[in-house]
C-alpha cells in the first residue's frame, strides 16, 4: 500500500487512526477484481484485493450467486500466477467463496495438479481447499493421494490429510473408514500435532467398535504420546473405555486408574488436569483414588494462571456436590479466590464453599459473601443465592443468619431474575423450615412496599393469603397488605384484596375489621378490583360479624382449581355473553398429555451454544395426529403415551429399526421405524410379524405394511393389539422383519422388476409397567403429597436383595415404575446409608399417584425400601405396589 | 470443536470473525454476547492476560492485544485449557506478524497476513497450527523447520 506522504507532527495522531479501508465498498471492490483477468498479473494487487474481498466478507457482507460465481470464476485465473504469496491467498479465497458444485469443476485440475506437485506445501494446501469444495465422487478420485499425504514425511502435509479426515468422516465415513492404516501409522508419528490429528481421526473412525478402541487405549497408554494434547485425547478415551469396562468387572482394581495417576505427574499442566478430572469423573470414585486428583487440583487453585484457577475450582465444584468432604482440605485456598478479580471464579469458588462448608463456619461464610455481592453481576447473585437456599436446608439451625442475609440482599438494587431468585429462597425456606416462617413473612412484607415487580408482589401476596392467617398474630400483616390498596396499580390492588378476604375467611376474630377494608375497595377506580371486593363481600357472609366461615368458602379461597388453566381459557373465549351464565363445570377436565422430549441420536449433539434451543416439540400431538389418521387405528381414543424409540437392531447393520410403544386405555400401538442402509436394495411389502405368545393378555387386531423402503429413506409400519380396557398388562413379544428385497442398479437408481421374499431376525420387545406412567413432575412435592390426603395410601416395605449399591437400587426402582423423580431425589449422595426419593406421574386413565420411596443398605449390601403410594384411585395405589413386588 | 474466533476493535466492531458448527441465526447472538463480555471485563487487563468464562457447556477464552481484543469459543474437547492453547498460537502468530501488540491501524494493515495465520491455526473449528515459526514459514508455502 502507499506510504502516507509526510505530514505535520499534529496531524500523525489522526493518521494512526485512519483505516486502510476505510469507505470500503462492495461495488468497487468487485470492479478491483478485474484486475485478476490481467494477461499479465500483478501479484502484489491482486493479493491486495483478495485482502479486500476477505475483509467484506468478515464484515458480514453476501456476495449474490452471480458476484460469487464471478469472483470465483475470476480467482481461479490466479493459478496462472508462480508467486508463492499470491498462491497461498488463492487457496484461502476459495475456501471462503465455497464453491457449488458445478464449479468446482473448474479448480479441481489445478488443485489436482498442486496436490501433486514436488512442493509440500502446495500439497497441504490443495488437500485442505479440495477437502473443503469435494464432493463423493471427487473424494474417491483423489482417495490415493490423500492416504499417501497421511503418511507424508512433512508433518504439515500429514496433518492436512488427517484433519482433512476428521471434517470428511462426517460427510463420507464409508471412504474414510478403509484410510485406518495409514491412520494408524500417523498414530506412531514422531511429530506431535501429526500424533493429535491421527488420534483424533482414528478414534473417530472407530468409536463404534468398543473392543478396537479398548486395544487403541491399551497400546497406546503402555506406549509413548509426544504430543500433551494427544495425551489429553488418550485420557478422554481411557476414561470412556474405563465407564465402558466398569460394568463388566465385579471387584478388583479399577482398570487404567495407574495410568490416569501417573498422568498426574505429567510435565504439561493441561495434561495433569485432564486426568485429574478423568480421576474426579469415574463412576463410584472412592476417597483414596480421588485424593491425588484433588492434591494437584488445590495447587492449580493457586496459580498465576486464571484459566488453571478457573478449571481447577470448576471441578472442585462439581466434585463438592457428590463428594463434599474430600474437597474440605481446599477450603483455604478457595476463600482466598472470592477476592478473585475474575468474577466467574469467584462465583464458582463461593458456591463451592457453600457446599463444602461445615456448619460452625456459615457465619464467617456470610459475612466475606456480603462483601462479594456488591460488585458482581446479577447472573452470578443468582447462581449464589441457590447455593445459600440449599445451604440453609443443610442447616436449617443456621436459618436466621441466612434468612437475614436474603432481606439484605433483597433491599440491594437488582433486577427481576435476580429479584424472583431471592423471593423464591424465602418461600421455599419458610415451606420447610417452621421456625424462619414468621420472620420470613416479614420480610418478604417489607419487600413488597417497595417492590417494582407487579409480578413478584401478586406471588407474594397469594404466599402471605395462604400462610399469614396461620401465624400467632395475622394483624400485623394486615397493614403491609392493605398499603398496596392505596399505593400499587390495578393488578397488585385486586391481589392484595383476594389477600384480605383469606385472613378474613380464616382468622374470625379479624373479620369485621376486613369487611371494613373490602367496602372501602368497592371504589376502587379498576372493575376487576372492585369485583372481587364484591364477590368476597358476598361470599364471606355474616354480614362482617365475629362468625365462623362456611366450609364451601374456605374451599372456593383456598382450594385448588381442578380445571387446567388451558381448558379454562378455551372455554372462556368460546363463550359468548348471554343470558346464559358461563358454567364453570362445562370446562373440561381432562390434562393434556405431557410431551415427552424424544431421545437424541448419539452423536448428534445440539451445538450447546448460547441461544437456548427451542422447546421440545410436541412429540405425543405429533404421534396422535399421525395414528388417528390411519383408519385402523382412528378408533383407538385418546392416546395416553408414547414411549421413547426402542433399538431392535444394533448400530451399523443393514436394516436399522427402532420401535415405539403407543399405548391408549384398550390398544396398544407398535410403531416400528425401519430404513434400509443398502443403496443396491429396495424393500417393498415391509412389515413386522410379531409373535406375541409371551404376552397372553395381548391379541393382535391390525398391522399396516411399508409398501416400499428406498435407500436412506426411511419409514414406517405399525402393528396394533387389544388389551384388556384400563389394565397395565405386559408381556415380551419376538419381532421379525419380513420384506421382498428388488436389486438396484447403482448407476441408474432403477430397481430390477422381480424381487425374493427375504426375513431379518429384530430384538425382543417388552411391554413393561413403566410403559403405563406418564412421567409428570409436581412444583411442590410435600405439598401435593399433603393435597392428596391419606384416603388411598397403601404403605408396605419390601426387601430387594443385595444391590451393587444405594444408587443402583434407587435408579432401577425409578426405571421400573417410569415416574418423574422430584426436587433432584434421584441422586443418591456417595457413601450414604439410607436414601429418600419422591416420585410423581400420571397413570392410565389419568389418575395422578405421588410416590415415596424409603431405602436402607446395610453391610452386605441388602436394601431395603419403604414405599408409600398416594393416588386418586385405590386401585391404582395397589397397581402400584404390584409393579414393585412382582419387578 | 471450537465455534468460534473472534477479534473485535476498542469500540466493539468486529474485524474478524470465524464460526464453525454455529447455526447462522445465533452468530449475531454469540458476537454480541462475546463484546458486551469484553467491554464489562477487559478493561485494564494487560496484554494477553487471559479471561475465562463458561456458559452451560461452551468455554469462554478471551484477552486483550494492543488495540484489539480476542475471544475463543469451545465446547467438548476444546475446553478451558485447549482453548488456552488456542487463542496463545493465536496472539503469538498475530505478534510475530505485526512485530508488536497491534495497534487498530497496524492490525487492518497487516490484515491479509493475519486472516492467513488464522487459516493456519484453525480449519473449520479443529486446532491444526500451534508453533509461531511453523506457521510463519507455511504461510510463505515454506516447509517447517523441523523437517
Amino acid at each position: 500500500m502507499a506510504q502516507p506522504l509526510i505530514k505535520k507532527d499534529d496531524d500523525r495522531d489522526d493518521e494512526a487512526e485512519y483505516s486502510p479501508f476505510l469507505g470500503i465498498e462492495k461495488g468497487a471492490v468487485l470492479q478491483e477484481a478485474r484486475v485478476f483477468n490481467d494477461p499479465q498479473l500483478d501479484p502484489r494487487k491482486c493479493s491486495q484485493v483478495i485482502t479486500k474481498l476477505l475483509y467484506l466478507l468478515n464484515q458480514g457482507e453476501t456476495f449474490t450467486k452471480i458476484e460469487a460465481t464471478e469472483v470465483f470464476f475470476a480467482v481461479t485465473k490466479l493459478f496462472q500466477s508462480r508467486d508463492i504469496g499470491l498462491r497461498r491467498m488463492v487457496y484461502l479465497m476459495i475456501k471462503e467463496l465455497s464453491p457449488s458444485a458445478d464449479e468446482v469443476i473448474i479448480v479441481t485440475s489445478s488443485l489436482m495438479k498442486d496436490m501433486n506437485s514436488k512442493t509440500d506445501m502446495y500439497r497441504a494446501n490443495a488437500i485442505r481447499v479440495l477437502c473443503r469444495i469435494t464432493d463423493g465422487t471427487l473424494l474417491t478420485q483423489i482417495e490415493r493421494y490423500l492416504k499417501q499425504a497421511i503418511v507424508d514425511k512433512n508433518p504439515v502435509v500429514a496433518s492436512a490429510a488427517l484433519v482433512s479426515g476428521i471434517h470428511l468422516l462426517q460427510t463420507n465415513p464409508e471412504i474414510v473408514k478403509r484410510w485406518s492404516n495409514e491412520v494408524q501409522e500417523a498414530v506412531q508419528s514422531r511429530a506431535a500435532l501429526v500424533q493429535f490429528h491421527a488420534l483424533a481421526l482414528l478414534h473417530q473412525i472407530r468409536q463404534n467398535d468398543r473392543l478396537a478402541v479398548s486395544k487403541l487405549v491399551t497400546s497406546l497408554t503402555r506406549g509413548t504420546v509426544r504430543s500433551p494434547l494427544a495425551q489429553c485425547l488418550l485420557i478422554r478415551y481411557t476414561s470412556q473405555v474405563i465407564r465402558e469396562s466398569a460394568a463388566n468387572t465385579q471387584t478388583g482394581d479399577r482398570p487404567f486408574y495407574d495410568f490416569l495417576e501417573g498422568c498426574l505427574r505429567h510435565k504439561a499442566e493441561m495434561v495433569i488436569f485432564e486426568a485429574a478430572r478423568a480421576i474426579t469423573e469415574l463412576s463410584g470414585v472412592t476417597s483414596r483414588e480421588l485424593t491425588p486428583a484433588i492434591t494437584v487440583l488445590q495447587l492449580f487453585l493457586s496459580s498465576s494462571k486464571p484459566v488453571l484457577r478457573f478449571a481447577a475450582v470448576r471441578t472442585l465444584n462439581k466434585v463438592a456436590m457428590t463428594h463434599p468432604m474430600a474437597v474440605t482440605n481446599c477450603n483455604i485456598d478457595m476463600e482466598s479466590l472470592i477476592s478473585d478479580q475474575n468474577r466467574s471464579i469467584a462465583t464458582l469458588a463461593i458456591t463451592t464453599l457453600l457446599k463444602t462448608g461445615n456448619e460452625s463456619g456459615v457465619d464467617r461464610l456470610m459475612k466475606q459473601i456480603t462483601n462479594f455481592m456488591s460488585d458482581i453481576a446479577d447472573e452470578f447473585k443468582i447462581v449464589v443465592v441457590e447455593a445459600i437456599r440449599s445451604l440453609c436446608l443443610k442447616f436449617p439451625l443456621k436459618y436466621r443468619s441466612l434468612m437475614n442475609f436474603l432481606s439484605n440482599i433483597l433491599r440491594e438494587e437488582g433486577g427481576f431474575e435476580y429479584k424472583k431468585a431471592i423471593v423464591d429462597s424465602i418461600v421455599i425456606l419458610i415451606r420447610d423450615i417452621p421456625e424462619a416462617k414468621e420472620s420470613g413473612l416479614l420480610h418478604l412484607c417489607e419487600f413488597i412496599e417497595d417492590c417494582e415487580f407487579t409480578y413478584l408482589s401478586t406471588q407474594i401476596l397469594h404466599f402471605l393469603g395462604n400462610e399469614g392467617p396461620k401465624t400467632s398474630d395475622p394483624s400485623k400483616y394486615i397493614r403491609y397488605i392493605y398499603n398496596r390498596v392505596h399505593l400499587e396499580n390495578a393488578t397488585v390492588r385486586a391481589a392484595a384484596v383476594s389477600t384480605l378476604a383469606k385472613f378474613g375467611a380464616l382468622v374470625d376474630p379479624l373479620k369485621p375489621r376486613i369487611f371494613v377494608l373490602l367496602r372501602r375497595c368497592l371504589f376502587d377506580s379498576d372493575d376487576e378490583v372492585r369485583d372481587r371486593a364484591t364477590l368476597y363481600i358476598n361470599t364471606l357472609g355474616g354480614d362482617g360479624q365475629v362468625v365462623e366461615t362456611d366450609k364451601d368458602v374456605q374451599a372456593f379461597l383456598f382450594g385448588p382449581l381442578d380445571i387446567p388453566l388451558v381448558n379454562l381459557e378455551t372455554s372462556l373465549k368460546i363463550y359468548e355473553p348471554s343470558e346464559e351464565p358461563f358454567d364453570i363445570n362445562s370446562v373440561p377436565k381432562e390434562v393434556k398429555s405431557q410431551p415427552l422430549a424424544e431421545k437424541k441420536a448419539p452423536g448428534k449433539k445440539p451445538t450447546g451454544l448460547g441461544a437456548p434451543p427451542a422447546g421440545p416439540p410436541s412429540t405425543v400431538d405429533a404421534y396422535e395426529r399421525l395414528l388417528s389418521s390411519i383408519p385402523e387405528f382412528s378408533n383407538f381414543g385418546k392416546l395416553f403415551k408414547s414411549s421413547a424409540p426402542v433399538e431392535l437392531t444394533e448400530a451399523e447393520t443393514e436394516y436399522a429399526v427402532n420401535v415405539i410403544k403407543h399405548i391408549f386405555d384398550g390398544h396398544v400401538v407398535f410403531q416400528y421405524n425401519c430404513s434400509n442402509t443398502i443403496p443396491e436394495q429396495l424393500l417393498e411389502n415391509v412389515i413386522v410379524i410379531v409373535d406375541a405368545s409371551e404376552a397372553e393378555e395381548f391379541s393382535e387386531v391390525a398391522s399396516k405394511p411399508l409398501r416400499s423402503l428406498p435407500y436412506d429413506s426411511p419409514g414406517q409400519t405399525f402393528v396394533a393389539f387389544e388389551k384388556p380396557e384400563g389394565v397395565p398388562a405386559v408381556g415380551k413379544f419376538s419381532n421379525m422383519l419380513r420384506f421382498i428385497v428388488k436389486e438396484v442398479d447403482p448407476t441408474t437408481g432403477e430397481a430390477e422388476d422381480d424381487g425374493v421374499d427375504d426375513e431379518y431376525q429384530l430384538e425382543d420387545l417388552e411391554v413393561v409397567a413403566a410403559d403405563y406412567m406418564m412421567k409428570v413432575g409436581v412444583s411442590n412435592f410435600r405439598n401435593a403429597w399433603e393435597g392428596m390426603g391419606a384416603d388411598f395410601e397403601r404403605v408396605d416395605e419390601y426387601g430387594l436383595g443385595p444391590r451393587e449399591s444405594l444408587a443402583e437400587a434407587v435408579s432401577a426402582v425409578i426405571s421400573l415404575l417410569g415416574m418423574q423423580p422430584c426436587e433432584g431425589t434421584e441422586v443418591v449422595p456417595s457413601n450414604s446409608r439410607s436414601h429418600a426419593c419422591l416420585l410423581s406421574g400420571v397413570f392410565i386413565g389419568n389418575v395422578r399417584v405421588l410416590v415415596r420411596l424409603q431405602f436402607g443398605i446395610d453391610g452386605p449390601k441388602e436394601v431395603a425400601m419403604k414405599l408409600a403410594v398416594r393416588s386418586e384411585d385405590e386401585s391404582v395405589s395397589d397397581a402400584i405396589h404390584e409393579i414393585v413386588a412382582s419387578g | 470443536m471450537i465455534l468460534a474466533v473472534l477479534f473485535a476493535n476498542v469500540e466493539g466492531n468486529i474485524l474478524i470473525e470465524r464460526f464453525s458448527g454455529v447455526p447462522a441465526e445465533e452468530r449475531l447472538h454469540w458476537r454480541s454476547f462475546l463484546v458486551k463480555l469484553g467491554a464489562d471485563n477487559l478493561k485494564g487487563v494487560k496484554n494477553e492476560e487471559l479471561l475465562v468464562a463458561s456458559h452451560k457447556s461452551v468455554y469462554i477464552v478471551y484477552t486483550v492485544l494492543g488495540d484489539v481484543s480476542i475471544f475463543v469459543v469451545g465446547k467438548d474437547e476444546y475446553d478451558e485449557l485447549a482453548l488456552a492453547e488456542v487463542i496463545f498460537a493465536i496472539t503469538s502468530a498475530v505478534k510475530d506478524v505485526c512485530g508488536k501488540p497491534p495497534t487498530e491501524r497496524l492490525f487492518l494493515d497487516k490484515y491479509g497476513k493475519i486472516c492467513l495465520c488464522l487459516d493456519e491455526i484453525v480449519w473449520k473449528g479443529l486446532l491444526e497450527n500451534t508453533d509461531k515459526d511453523r506457521i510463519r514459514r507455511v504461510m510463505r508455502l515454506k516447509p517447517p523447520t523441523e523437517f
